[in-house]
């Protein structure tokens, strides 16, 4: 008795370790469902080529969401995704020739040291500026910094003959001949069975990142390669000849982007001797000032005297010197000059030509019978701040996880994120099942 | 006889019980049963199961035993198409009783040591719900000294103090990266708190037993608990080290139990729990020193009452040798929305079963055999927008030396 007594035991005890095997979950498989992967070709700006931090660099370059994408299309069928990389170590160069950001203790014109960006080098790495289709090309990351929607379908849009201004320098390094090479000629000539076009901003942006004292907003109307309409209208031409499917991206409201929204508008904190002071020195604009929190005051060619404050909808912009703003008298004595300011008017133009490119781009998505991703839509969720796996993402600048250095382009999390939402448009339209990216495995702004 | 031994351990239903983070393994003769004890005085673990079943006790007795607990759960991602498991180290919640009475007394004392809670969860590095846990180690150890009356031979009451210490262990990681690594947070403290169980037993008639039992709630609280911070070094004075506090429910349990013996070799047990877990509604730390980011936390957890049933059964082979088996079916306190990686709870079904072996007069050896199944279960936590499917096996072997006198 004794011994089935241990034998029953020695038996329970080998079930037991038997039975600590693993549960078991069957996994989805990543199906591609009526799409064709084989070859991905992505279209677009900035955002499509993983710049970031004020830079075009390397480790941006590799997180785009364009190429989180592919990687994600790789495993349903996808194929070679090619990016124009620049080196492993270069500090990379944005398109005011600069070095990336990093975060860096800098101290102040008040002495106060505290974290904020600054170029990770005195210049940026304009070595990276030759053409590099003949050794590495061609590319299927058509994502040129800079890039509008009416650009795309420019021939020789890399021509340095057409001189400083008016030629791309990063198109110019990766076309397959920067003379005669549209963007969209590039991508044609790869013959596509799928792409992404995610292009629009930079009509916008580019004009909105100088205050409105730079560029215009281009029109909806015009012939390809000047009303923004007829350029998209010809670049899905274009991309869809061969029989491509595709998605397009709607153009996100840029001033909600932390560039237009970090710079408080009445960041001018005064004490009660210098809000009499300034209520002294603008008493023939009356205008008042009093203790504590004020708005700034700023050039306005249409206020009277040129002058007034600003309001609490405008935006004062992330490029504004802040040492000026703190020891200059800048937005006090010194009202803060027109490059550094969006005002209602502005914002305005912005708005209304962000919605006229985002009607059209919709509809273009069903003339062609394309996927849609409102990814201005998402931009807009993400202001009051979104949590995803226990990460909080909002559009705070630096803090907020989503946005780089820069204000505009996106970090690692903020292009995974980004990549989902197109993954999860491409899933409804294309009835497949590619799997998301698990955006745990991206950082935001890196700390040191 | 082998063979029919063998037939019974692998086809019996014996059950187990862990329910949120509570682990019902407080005797094994009862573990065996489907974790029924309620209305039945087999032994010294009436001490936790039925104080009032105590005085019916026939013998003084000693008993210790343990029960290695081997968790193992599975998460899968239906979005990024990825899985995770988990790699939990063993645990080892105990018992320890000692039941003394005169013999001629009607009362018996008691002192019960043992494991309410009890358990470590550790996910795979690098997994997908690394922000909301990496690992959770959560111990404690109840202490109870119990008076039983045996008001008649029909009649019996009795009565616990319950002290417990625990210790809490929490560990996850910090979306705060310096490029290489994520920053990381580590909460330990020690816990404790009161409470009492009590309990009736009544045998109206030979082959009937009854027992109603109530557990009160204990609040085990954390009060100078240490929270370390792993961050990027620019960020250390925004995650500052130092104490915290937090406290955590275990439920208030009420049970009914009968035992029935249709035939003299044969017991069946059978017991309904209801457990309050509507108790636990937030899991909160209190920091000592707050900043922008390091505010207090609240998670809502809104757990809701719940029930367990069980069933069991014992049969006398020989007068020195039983076998037992049973069955349980546990409701999730855990809803929709609120399941998490620390307990990726889900209704299960407990199969239980063991044997006893009296080796001499005095010496007992009991051995049990658990085995959990959660229900597969697909939820979103509402507080970190984490969607997860997780499946779950605990398997529970167990074994107890009894010395009676």
């Amino acid at each position: 008795m004794k011994k089935i007594f241990f034998r029953t035991l020695y038996i329970a005890v080998a079930i037991s370790i038997a039975v600590a095997c693993k549960p078991k979950l069957e996994t989805p498989s990543a199906d591609k469902g009526s799409l064709d992967l084989t070859t991905y070709v992505a279209v677009g700006n900035s955002i499509t080529s993983g710049y970031a931090d004020n830079a075009l660099y390397n480790a941006g370059q590799k997180v785009s969401f364009a190429k989180l994408l592919s990687e994600q299309f790789q495993l349903a069928g996808g194929g070679a995704f090619n990016v124009p990389y620049v080196g492993v170590n270069s500090v990379g160069i944005g398109s005011t020739r600069g070095a990336r950001l990093g975060l860096t203790y800098v101290t102040d014109c008040k002495g106060v040291t505290s974290l904020s960006p600054k170029p990770i080098a005195a210049s940026g790495d304009a070595t990276i500026f030759v053409p590099i289709y003949a050794a590495d090309g061609p590319f299927h990351n058509i994502g040129v910094p800079g890039a509008k929607a009416i650009h795309v379908v420019v021939p020789g849009y890399g021509n340095p003959a057409n001189g400083a201004g008016n030629y791309n320098p990063f198109f110019y390094r990766m076309a397959s001949a920067p003379i005669t090479a549209s963007m969209l000629s590039d991508a044609v000539a790869l013959n596509p069975t799928f792409f992404t076009l995610f292009i629009g901003n930079n009509d916008v942006l580019l004009y909105a990142l100088s205050g409105g004292a730079q560029d215009v907003i281009t029109p909806s109307a015009g012939s390809p390669g000047v009303g923004f309409d007829a350029s998209v209208d010809a670049t899905l031409a274009g991309l869809t000849a061969g029989g491509a499917k595709g998605i397009i991206g709607t153009v996100p409201d840029i001033t909600s982007l932390p560039y237009f929204t970090t710079v408080p508008y009445n960041g001018l904190v005064l004490d009660a001797t210098q809000a009499a002071g300034l209520t002294a020195a603008y008493s023939s604009f009356g205008i008042t000032f009093h203790e504590g929190a004020n708005a700034f005051m700023i050039q306005d060619a249409a206020a009277p005297g040129g002058i007034r404050q600003i309001t609490s909808s405008e935006h004062v912009l992330l490029s504004v010197p802040q040492d000026s703003l703190k020891c200059k008298g800048w937005g006090s004595t010194k009202p803060i000059t027109t490059q550094y300011v969006l005002t209602t008017a502005e914002i305005t133009s912005i708005n209304n030509a962000t919605t006229a490119y985002n009607v059209k781009l919709r509809s273009a998505a069903t003339v062609f019978d394309l996927a849609f991703v409102d990814v201005n839509a998402f931009l807009k969720s993400a202001i009051t701040g979104l949590t995803f796996d226990g990460i909080n993402v909002s559009t705070t600048f630096v803090s907020g996880g989503a946005f780089s250095l820069d204000g505009v382009h996106l970090t690692p999390l903020g292009n995974a994120l980004l990549a989902n939402q197109f993954i999860q448009s491409i899933n409804a339209k294309y009835g497949s099942t590619l799997p998301e990216l698990d955006v745990t495995k991206y950082h935001g702004v890196v700390f040191p | 006889m082998k063979k029919l031994l063998i037939i019974l351990i692998f086809l019996s239903p014996l059950l187990v019980q862990a329910q949120g983070f509570q682990v019902n393994l407080q005797g094994q003769k009862q573990q065996s049963m489907g974790g029924t004890g309620t209305g039945t005085a087999l032994d010294e673990a009436s001490i936790f199961f039925n104080p009032g079943a105590v005085s019916h006790l026939e013998k003084n007795g000693v008993s210790v035993g343990i029960s290695p607990t081997i968790a193992n759960s599975t998460f899968e991602s239906s979005e990024s198409q990825s899985q995770a498991r988990t790699n939990s180290p063993v645990s080892t919640p105990f018992t320890g009783y000692a039941v003394f009475g005169q013999e001629e007394s009607k009362f018996k004392f008691g002192l019960g040591v043992y494991t309410p809670f009890g358990s470590t969860i550790k996910w795979e590095d690098e997994w997908k719900g690394r922000f909301l846990l990496t690992k959770l180690q959560l111990f404690s150890v109840f202490i109870q000294p119990t008076v039983s009356y045996k008001i008649s031979d029909k009649i019996g009451i009795g009565a616990g103090f319950v002290y417990g210490i625990g210790k809490i262990d929490l560990r996850r990681d910090i979306p705060a990266s310096d490029g290489t690594s994520d920053g990381s947070a580590k909460l330990t403290g020690n816990a404790s708190g009161i409470g009492f169980n009590a309990g009736i037993y009544l045998k109206p008639i030979e082959k009937l037993s009854i027992g109603i039992t109530y557990r009160s709630q204990v609040n085990m609280k954390v009060n100078n608990g240490n929270a370390e911070f792993t961050v990027p070094s620019t960020l250390s004075s925004t995650f500052p080290n130092g104490a915290f506090s937090s406290s955590l429910p275990l439920p208030q349990v009420i049970s009914i139990g009968v035992g029935v013996t249709p035939i003299e070799k044969l017991l069946i047990t059978a017991d309904v729990n209801f457990i309050g877990w509507s108790a636990y509604k937030e899991l909160s730390f209190d920091y000592e020193n707050n900043t922008s980011k390091l505010e207090d936390t609240k998670s809502a957890r809104n757990y809701k009452n719940t029930f367990a049933f069980r069933l069991g059964g014992q049969y006398s082979i020989k007068e020195n040798f039983r076998v037992r088996a049973g069955i349980a079916y546990q409701l999730t306190p855990v809803r929709d929305g609120y399941v998490t990686p620390e307990v990726p709870d889900a209704n299960k079904i407990s199969y239980t079963a063991g044997i006893g072996y009296k080796f001499a007069d005095k010496l007992t050896v009991d051995a049990s055999f658990t085995f959990e199944d959660f229900a597969k279960r697909t939820d979103t936590n509402k507080e970190a927008n984490f969607s997860a499917t997780y499946k779950t096996y605990i398997a529970i072997p167990g074994i107890s030396l009894t010395y009676n006198f």
